[in-house]
């Protein structure tokens, strides 16, 4: 296989292919990302957006792409994406499009999209083995609506829909549905996790991605200063504070078989990546909910303690 | 005819105490517009300002307008005081008092924030101008109050959150008594707070800013206007009535500069030329000058100051904006 993985943040592609003056928040992390994921896919790409936050990127008359963008409802997102490689396909073999100027085809959604209501159409796309990148922004909640709960939500975490309340100290009571399993368990030829905090990580993960032909599927955690009431100062902070702590594993699995792509030397306890966030400061005040901060604990510490040493591949 | 007798502001910022005489008629409605940016507080200090009238025995109605916002991008609320049951809906295009919570709206053609303002009407603009300078600076014919909140914000809550200290300026404006903004700042504030030291301290914000305001009058208008005109939207086809865009990059033209309360500033003496700041920057805005030092792009940087956070020699200062 002949492919260049880069080292160092110096060798991060120096295009920019995601233009300032977006309406998405001040230290957005999901546009962060974003913006790296459109370094290595680069110009030739379709965009298919589901409805969520990243569909204000594109308010009429304004647009910070290079691509071509369309909107969809918040179901039909790979629907869209078969039909517009249905169409390119047909252009090439009636030789009316020069394969040499073939468009890759991108989904871009967030985790409401991605988790829950467009996670039939995605199923579907992956059975039939469509070729295209899914590249899902996971805040962990609907953030583009006020921030209600998602099955993306991690258990305890306040949202809109799951308040602190009197009975339910915890905030959500539901643990964050699995995602990378879901869809791994239909066998894509590549399926990985991203951090904006890790772009060398990230860039490297669609080098390898791009050799296959078939789902290409990402998965971001997207710290989110509007819903998780964090300083937009931190957002990089988190999200490598998420990865320090083992809370964000960052992982590839390619036709199923899982790799860590980054396992930290010694973790950090999750109380230091909890702490920092207005969605979980119930946890802390008034009073400390010790047993639900060593809950989330041994959640992690469970997953881990699984993962063997062997699992690991070195970036 | 009926008025609210009420304050303007003085720019240094003296406590002034000035007796407020309310007296609205049984026709008349207050409608008070507040223009912010997404995060800053417009839509609970409308609350306040409602809760604030109610409390005092008015009929009230506030609501905020949400379209494709974000924190940042600019946001509409909206108050309705009336001594009867209002039964007017919708948003304000013709208000008799407006808040702006963000001067640099006042450039943003899509915000047009004192769009529709009544003849004799008020402008309330955050900004550490005078009233004189602020009118002759934006060309605003009606009368303008100006008082720096965002300082007073700073100052006092440590947050550039202006919710309680625009409600107390509004409330003072509209000549609602001490007793039910108080209440209200109360109520409203532990509703979304838990911090009960934050509470406090929103609570003294807000009286600070109602007792910085002079008096002045006011006068409301018509309550209920005469015809409710049906709008006909013809249809029509999905190539019309679908919106295109057929051009690319081109948001730089919004200028989200406006939106920084800081702004990072590079000191190209301690910089080692590391990368990490134009890796970390979510919009993109950072790029290398021919000497391999990093600069930003001060039209679109949006303030979050994750370069500021992230450089790992501190070579990026917080520096307060001030917009000219
Ligand atoms: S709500 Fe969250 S995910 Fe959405 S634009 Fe704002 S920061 Fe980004
Ligand atoms: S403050 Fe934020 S938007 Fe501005 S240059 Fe720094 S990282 Fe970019
Ligand atoms: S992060 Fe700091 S040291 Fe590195 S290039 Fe930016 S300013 Fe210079």
């Amino acid at each position: 296989m002949n492919m260049t993985l880069i080292k160092s943040i110096k060798d991060l592609p120096a295009e920019e292919n995601l233009f300032p003056g977006t309406p998405t928040c001040a230290g957005c992390g999901g546009l962060l990302a974003l913006r790296h994921c459109l370094k290595a896919l680069g110009k030739k790409t379709v965009i298919v957006n589901a409805a969520g936050c990243f569909t204000l990127l594109s308010v009429y008359p304004f647009t910070p792409f290079q691509n071509s963008w369309l909107y969809t409802a918040m179901a039909c997102a790979p629907a869209g994406a078969q039909g517009i490689r249905d169409a390119l396909d047909i252009l090439i073999k009636k030789r009316r499009l020069d394969p040499k100027e073939d468009l890759k085809v991108m989904v871009l959604t967030g985790d409401g999209v991605a988790y829950d209501i467009g996670l039939a159409s995605t199923s579907g796309a992956l059975h039939r083995n469509l070729d295209f990148y899914y590249i899902c922004s996971d805040n962990e909640a609907y953030g583009n609506t006020g921030f209600q709960s998602s099955g993306a939500t991690p258990f305890a975490s306040r949202t809109g829909t799951t308040p602190v309340g009197k009975t339910s100290v915890a905030g959500s009571i539901l643990p964050k549905k699995n995602l990378f399993e879901i869809w791994r368990s239909h066998n894509p030829p590549y399926l990985a996790t991203i951090s904006p905090s890790h772009p060398v990580d990230l860039i490297n993960k669609f080098t390898k991605a791009e050799t296959y032909k078939g789902p290409k599927l990402f998965i971001n955690l997207s710290p989110c200063p509007a819903g998780w009431s964090t300083d937009p100062a931190h957002s990089a902070r988190l999200a490598k504070l998420a990865v320090d702590t083992g809370i964000w594993s960052l992982k590839e699995a390619i036709y199923g078989d899982v790799r860590h792509t980054v396992i930290p030397r010694k973790f950090k306890p999750v109380e230091a990546y909890l702490k920092e966030q207005g969605r979980f400061a119930h946890l802390f005040k008034p009073v400390r909910q010790e047993d639900v901060i060593r809950k989330i604990q041994e959640m992690v510490d469970q997953y881990w303690n699984g993962i063997q040493k062997k699992d690991f591949i070195p970036a | 005819m009926p008025y609210i007798k009420n304050p303007t502001v003085q720019k240094d910022m003296r406590v002034s105490y000035s007796p407020t005489y309310t007296f609205f008629g049984a026709e008349q409605m207050l409608r008070v517009r507040f223009h912010g940016r997404g995060g800053q507080g417009a839509k609970v200090a409308s609350r306040v300002l409602g809760t604030a009238a109610f409390l005092e025995g008015y009929c009230a109605q506030d609501f905020p307008l949400y379209g494709a916002e974000r924190r940042g991008a600019p946001i509409t609320a909206f108050t309705r005081i009336s001594r009867e049951p209002i039964l007017e809906r919708g948003v304000i295009s013709e208000p008799d008092m407006v808040i702006i919570l963000d001067e640099t709206l006042l450039d943003d053609p899509q915000a047009n924030p004192v769009s529709g303002i009544k003849e004799g009407g008020i402008v309330f603009i955050n900004t550490a101008h005078s009233p004189a300078e602020a009118k002759d600076k934006h060309k605003v014919a009606e009368r303008v109050i100006t008082l720096d909140i965002t300082k007073i914000g700073l100052d006092m809550l440590g947050l550039p959150v202006l919710s309680t200290l625009a409600g107390g300026v509004a409330a003072r404006i509209a000549g609602i008594e001490e007793d039910s903004l108080r209440k209200a700042v109360e109520k409203e504030a532990s509703a979304i707070l838990t911090d009960e030291k934050l509470i406090t301290k929103n609570l003294e914000a807000s009286l600070f800013c109602f007792h910085a305001i002079h008096s002045l009058e006011v006068k409301t208008t018509e309550a209920i206007g005469k015809e409710s005109p049906v709008i006909d939207v013809p249809f029509e086809p999905a190539l019309i009535s679908s919106p295109t865009i057929n051009t690319t990059g081109n948001t730089p033209l919004r200028k989200t500069g406006n939106w920084r309360v800081f702004k990072p500033v590079w000191n190209y003496e301690a910089c080692t030329k590391c990368m990490t700041c134009v890796a970390r920057c979510p919009d993109g805005c950072i790029a290398m000058n021919e000497d391999g030092f990093p600069y930003t792009d001060y039209d679109n940087c949006k303030g979050c100051l994750i370069c500021v956070e992230e450089c790992p020699v501190k070579a990026i200062e917080k520096v307060r904006e001030v917009h000219t």
